[in-house]
């Protein structure tokens, strides 16, 4: 259970590390590792090179002008604990509490799990229900991709070898109903389903427009599509609107098996929760703008 | 030999709690474990281990790996022909095959993670490196791993040397079984599958040994187990050398419920290859060794059938038992330690003369079975008390009024099978657990919560634990071995009380509650005595710390052997006070006349009296000075109490929250009641995770698939609610200071009081719990049928 | 760009001292204070993330030390188990969990009581519901928690009643 060698690059600006990772065909980006190092440590990965971006300036720290801004190498528990976050993007709030343990965030970030793409991870479906956008930086300037566009499957985004994600753009939502659920076996652990939702109601309490993510159902989180239509035009609480949007919301979408848990209970224990979420939601204090 | 007790209660240290004389060592990081120990020239091993559940070895190329600098040697069976093989011979009885192994595998793998080579390197870091350049050609074959299947004729063979699957049938009938079931108003049955769970201790397993040539060929081996003597006993023949010449120190151990009690491949192939290679090694086990290659456990197939009068009189048990025993027999306890276990306590707090068991052993290509906590009572404890539940519902009879109409009274009883319990709290223990959960309102709110939706239930676990375990209680369990424990007990020449002891001690606190013991005895203050243990070389000998024996091993080895010392100190105080020794009393290390204030001696005067005094001594007292070893073996002792749990069921996401966890414990006399509501609570949250959590899981193809404590659930703080811990004293009537043992009982009692309690919550669905651990795949999947089942009717 | 490969040394400061010690890239920060530097106080429960037996303090805050590289926390603070008792009295929260039985083999007890440490400076008064939501990551496998739950609730009221 020791990982196997590589070399260890420390860049000093975000430049050297892109080139850094450019140079070296099999490197690593290495962050807070919290994820990473366990598959290191039981050799599923080994990278020839990891570029430790920890140190490097500008890429952590948390700023709320308007929209919020993240900086990838920002703790997941600086973010957690942040009180602007908590008071207008409550749904990250929300997710960040099932993000793994105090200690894993202490050192985990927020891009790194991000970038990660484990498709059970909690903060990619809250970035696609909140219409996250991702600055990605690359040899000679910079690129924005949408959350929906981001991940494209177990542990694989659209991030280029020599790319590097350097903040998180998610804009103010306040005013919306959010709600966030999964289903794990214990706390903290990785989620067997799990659902972030958010919807924008007009004055009469009628969505006009809604998120449903799903995470931990298939290879990436995904937004449920037949969910999402269904709700539009419902009444936020609707209790019928919250059964039908559960029980459609894996239409579509290929869901995942493994050795431990069935599609099927996936499917039924999607349909719970997601009726729950949208039912909660109604009650959940908004994110103030 | 009895001692008068002569002081007053209030000086003794049994029955208080006081703190724990190891904590500040182990608070502060001064503990001393197994992977704490660095040796001059040192080297690390790492075991290349099976991928394949079954597979023959066609070639092992190791030219890689020895090309790796920082690599020293690679050894494969071939080198290590000389060792003698591994022999599980299992207990002393007829209808157990002996079952024999070599430590690295030779021509065929048998299970994924079983031991093929040993890399030796300079680092760990670089003994990994080597083990991923071992090439190995490997042509799989078909896997066994149905237990039922490997049962039968036709099946392939796990070990063709066998000429079978099966370790052992046994079968054991009291009474008349066939009349009373053909007689019965009502029979119950039930097929009961009780998951795979292990021990998992924080700690892994480890071994660091040194070989020196010039001390005649000695071994030294630091190993993290629970029985260094017994250690020795089966690693010295597998070296070929005599026991005198293999030293096994056990320091401090991070937790082991069973797992460490087992005699491993590792154990000899370490101190092997520390002779072949000239140079200390160390192997310390990786989370996925010790999951995957260590020992599995509790995995039965349990067939459970209940006759029962209309009045709900229980009148016959009978069981089938079969455990799935993996690819070896272990050693030395056997898979037997599971399944025969399970069987031959089957009537456990119940009056039940007619009864039958029988039990088989299959290997399959698994991971191999071994003793882990609650060993096979866990599942014989499922099998019964989810079937009386099922019998209860059927019969539309209150689960507790069944239990307590059936239940043995509180006085000594003799089973059907011949098993003497020495006095309980059988029938209070359960109504005790029945009071702490509020059963009586329990309906109602159960009712008022269905109404809203919400599925609660309620469940109940009454045990028997056998404790002490030694010679009479393992003849009782049928499987009859002889135990022999001892301990020594010396007084310093300045007063200061040294204890040695066989036992071991890896979270018990020992090194308290036995201090406690032997200052009770000599009259003497606790922190004088130092207890010591884990060391063949300098503790007497004892067969280690399993199965809820230390306590009682402990107290009564200790009593003995102290008596015999303070016999001499009261003779000696007598000769310096001038007074009878009748008239003496030894009283917090003060020596005075009863009934004469103000003349008394020091101990420390005493002793030094006892060593240096000359012909003045008493002759024993000048032969002896003032050190007596002693054995002790107690006769039958059993431990009792009850579980119960409250349960909340999400029926739509299958989860189960354990709302309220009571234990009520009846362990005889308590050495320290802080210390066995420890045990308790430790062993209750164990049995959390067999019903609900811990499951070792293998593919269809032989794959494992649990290697990571990602993938094999713990209880963590937020699965284990505030427990209600409550106790009843009913002391043995058969040994030392009526003490029982406590080790397991949380464990046995824990997972069938959850299970009853699903089965309660969910009785609206008709849904049988039939398997541990009770999942939310599996609760889904459940009410899914029964749904189906409804719509179909 | 700093490039690290084979053995280099890496200074910290463990417990208030500097130190150096000899690690590759790849050595866990575990291993680093372990065997590099003998302090063998942290354990090592399952290098996969999960057990939190390893966890010290880095800069005051909690961390696995198997899932941290010893380079990563190089010019860090690292504060460890042996660091904790002063003058050789146990500290508040290590006599917190002796009074309350929080600890039986000992083994996972380092890794609370630097993750008790952290919760404390957290949150000096926590309910049982956020002890039992922050110690989630620990695992114990011998006292089912009850003691430790008590021990950290006790080392709470010690430290406001000290600083009253």
């Amino acid at each position: 259970m020791k990982p196997a060698q590589f070399d260890y690059l420390r860049p000093g600006s975000l430049a050297e590390a892109i080139e850094a990772l450019g140079a070296n065909p099999d490197s690593k980006v290495l962050a807070g590792g919290q994820s990473l190092i366990p598959m290191m440590n039981m050799r599923l990965a080994r990278p020839s090179a990891l570029v430790d971006i920890g140190r490097i300036d500008g890429l952590a720290g948390i700023s709320a002008n308007g929209s919020l801004r993240v900086g990838a190498t920002t703790r997941q528990a600086e973010v957690l604990a942040d009180a602007t976050v908590q008071r207008r993007w409550p749904l990250i709030t929300a997710a960040l509490r099932h993000v793994g343990h105090p200690a894993t965030r202490a050192r985990g970030t927020f891009g790194g799990s991000i970038a990660h793409a484990e498709p059970a991870a909690e903060l990619p479906a809250a970035m696609l229900a909140l219409d996250a956008a991702f600055t990605v930086h690359r040899p000679g300037g910079t690129r924005t991709v949408a959350a929906t566009d981001f991940f494209l499957g177990h542990y694989t985004t659209v991030l280029a070898e020599d790319e590097l994600l350097g903040h998180v753009d998610v804009p103010a939502l306040g005013g919306s109903h959010w709600a966030f659920a999964e289903v794990a076996r214990r706390h903290g652990d990785y989620a067997l389903t799990g659902v972030a939702v958010r919807l924008t109601p007009d004055a009469d309490g009628v969505v006009t427009d809604a998120r449903v993510a799903l995470f931990a159902v298939s290879s990436r989180p995904v937004r449920s599509a037949a969910a999402e239509r269904l709700l539009v035009g419902t009444r936020v609480g609707d209790a019928e609107a919250a059964t039908a949007a559960g029980k459609v919301a894996l239409d579509d979408i290929e869901v995942a098996e493994d050795s431990f848990v069935s599609a099927t209970y996936r499917t039924e224990a999607t349909a719970a929760i997601v009726r729950r979420a949208l039912l909660e939601a109604a009650t959940n204090p908004k994110g103030e703008n | 030999m009895t001692i008068e007790d002569t002081r007053p209660r209030s000086a003794r240290y049994v029955g208080r709690s006081v703190q724990r004389v190891e904590d500040p060592r182990l608070l502060s990081g001064q503990g001393r474990y197994v992977d704490d120990i660095t040796l001059p020239g040192m080297l690390h091993a790492a075991f290349v281990r099976s991928p394949h559940a079954r597979a023959r070895i066609l070639n092992i190329d190791a030219s890689d790996a020895l090309a790796l600098d920082g690599v020293v040697a690679v050894y494969t069976a071939a080198d290590l022909a000389w060792l003698n093989p591994m022999v599980a011979t299992g207990p002393m009885r007829d209808g157990i095959l002996a079952h024999s192994r070599t430590p690295l595998a030779t021509d065929v793998v048998r299970h994924v993670g079983d031991p093929v080579a040993v890399v030796l390197a300079r680092s760990p870091y670089l003994a990994e490196d080597g083990r991923d350049l071992v090439d190995v050609e490997y042509e799989p074959l078909e896997p066994v791993l149905d237990p039922l299947a490997a049962l039968e004729p036709d099946s392939p063979l796990v070990d063709e040397a066998l000429g079978t699957n099966n370790i052992s049938h046994l079968e054991e009938s009291a009474g008349d079984v066939e009349r009373a079931f053909a007689e019965a108003d009502h029979v119950t049955r039930l097929r009961f599958h009780s998951g795979r769970s292990t021990a998992a201790p924080i700690e892994c397993r480890g071994v660091v040994a040194k070989y020196e040539d010039r001390a005649g060929g000695r071994y030294t081996i630091w190993a993290s187990t629970q029985m260094p003597h017994l250690l020795r006993m089966f690693v010295a023949p597998v070296l070929g050398v005599p026991e005198g010449r293999v030293t096994i120190s056990s320091p401090d151990v991070g937790g082991a419920f069973g797992l460490k009690c087992t005699v491993f491949p590792e154990d000899v192939v370490i101190p092997a290859v520390a002779k072949l290679s000239g140079r200390p090694v160390k192997w310390i086990e990786d989370r996925w060794e010790n999951l995957a290659a260590g020992v599995h456990s509790k995995d039965m197939i349990c067939t459970m059938e209940i006759a029962a009068k209309a009045d709900g009189t229980m009148t016959a048990f009978r069981g089938h038992f079969v455990t799935d025993s993996g690819a070896f027999s272990s050693i030395p306890f056997t898979p037997l330690v599971d399944s025969q276990c399970a069987g031959i306590y089957l009537t456990s707090c119940y009056d039940v003369r007619d009864v039958a068991y029988s039990v088989d052993n299959p290997l399959t290509n698994k991971c191999q079975i071994g003793a882990v906590r609650g060993v096979g009572w866990v599942p014989g404890q499922l099998a019964r008390e989810v079937a009386i539940d099922q019998l209860a519902r059927e019969l539309g009879k209150d689960p507790v009024e069944l239990r307590l109409q059936n239940m043995i009274g509180p006085d000594v009883y003799t089973t059907a099978f011949g098993q003497t319990y020495d006095g309980g709290s059988y029938a209070e223990a359960l109504e005790k657990a029945r009071d702490a959960v509020d059963y009586a309102s329990f309906r109602e709110r159960q009712a008022k919560a269905r109404e809203e939706g919400r599925y609660i239930g309620v469940g109940f676990s009454p045990f028997v634990e056998p404790t002490g375990w030694a010679t009479a209680s393992a003849a009782a369990g049928g499987l009859p071995n002889g135990y022999y424990d001892t301990a020594s007990v010396t007084v310093e020449p300045d007063g200061s009380v040294t204890v040695t002891t066989g036992l071991h001690s890896h979270g018990q606190g020992h090194e308290t509650t036995l201090a406690q013991v032997t200052a009770d005895e000599l009259g003497v203050p606790m922190e004088s005595v130092r207890v010591v243990f884990g060391d063949t070389d300098s503790s007497v000998f004892g067969m280690g710390t399993y199965a809820s024996r230390s306590a009682v091993l402990g107290f009564g080895s200790i009593r003995e052997s102290a008596g015999q010392v303070r016999d001499r100190l009261l003779r000696l105080a007598a000769i310096l006070l001038e007074a009878d020794p009748g008239d003496v009393e030894l009283v917090d290390g003060v020596a005075g006349v009863k009934g004469v204030p103000g003349k008394t001696v020091p101990l420390q005067q005493i002793a030094l009296f006892g060593y240096f005094g000359g012909t003045a001594r008493p002759e024993d007292v000048q032969r002896d000075a003032l050190t007596a070893t002693s054995g002790y073996s107690p006769g039958e002792t059993y431990a009792n109490g009850c579980a119960a749990a409250v349960v909340e069921v999400d029926v739509e996401t299958g989860l189960v929250e354990v709302e309220q966890l009571v234990a009520v414990e009846d362990c005889g006399v308590q050495l320290n009641p802080t210390i066995v509501k420890g045990q308790v609570a430790g062993a209750i949250a164990n049995g959390i995770g067999v019903a609900l959590l811990e499951d070792l899981v293998y593919e269809d193809n032989g794959e494992f698939v649990s290697g990571s404590l990602l993938h094999y659930l713990y209880p963590s703080t937020t699965e284990v609610p505030e427990l209600d811990l409550l106790t009843i004293e009913t002391p043995s009537a058969v040994s030392v200071g009526g003490v029982k043992g406590v080790g397991e009982a949380g464990t046995i009692s824990a997972p069938a009081a959850i299970v009853n309690a699903i089965a309660d919550a969910l009785s609206p669905f008709g849904v049988v719990i039939d398997r541990t651990p009770v999942t939310p795949e599996y609760l889904r999947r459940k009410l899914r049928d029964a749904e189906r089942t409804r719509e179909a009717s | 760009m700093e490039t690290r490969q084979g053995n280099v040394a890496v200074e910290m400061t463990v417990n208030g001292e500097p130190m150096v010690g000899i690690a590759e890239p790849r050595t866990l920060l575990s291993d680093f204070l372990r065997h590099g530097l003998g302090m063998t106080g942290t354990h090592v429960g399952c290098e996969q993330g999960v057990c939190g037996a390893c966890t010290v303090l880095i800069d005051g805050q909690p961390a696995r030390s198997c899932l941290t590289f010893a380079v990563q926390a190089e010019g860090c603070r690292v504060d460890t188990v042996e660091g904790m008792a002063e003058g050789g009295a146990l500290s508040d929260v290590q006599e917190a969990f002796r009074a309350e039985h929080g600890l039986q083999c000992g083994f996972c007890t380092p890794g609370f009581l630097a993750a008790t440490e952290a919760l404390l400076a957290e949150n000096p008064d926590p309910t049982d519901d956020e002890i039992r939501d922050y110690l989630s990551g620990n695992i114990c496998r011998c006292t089912g928690y009850q003691g430790i739950i008590a021990a950290v609730r006790r080392a709470a009221q010690t430290r406001k009643a000290a600083s009253a």
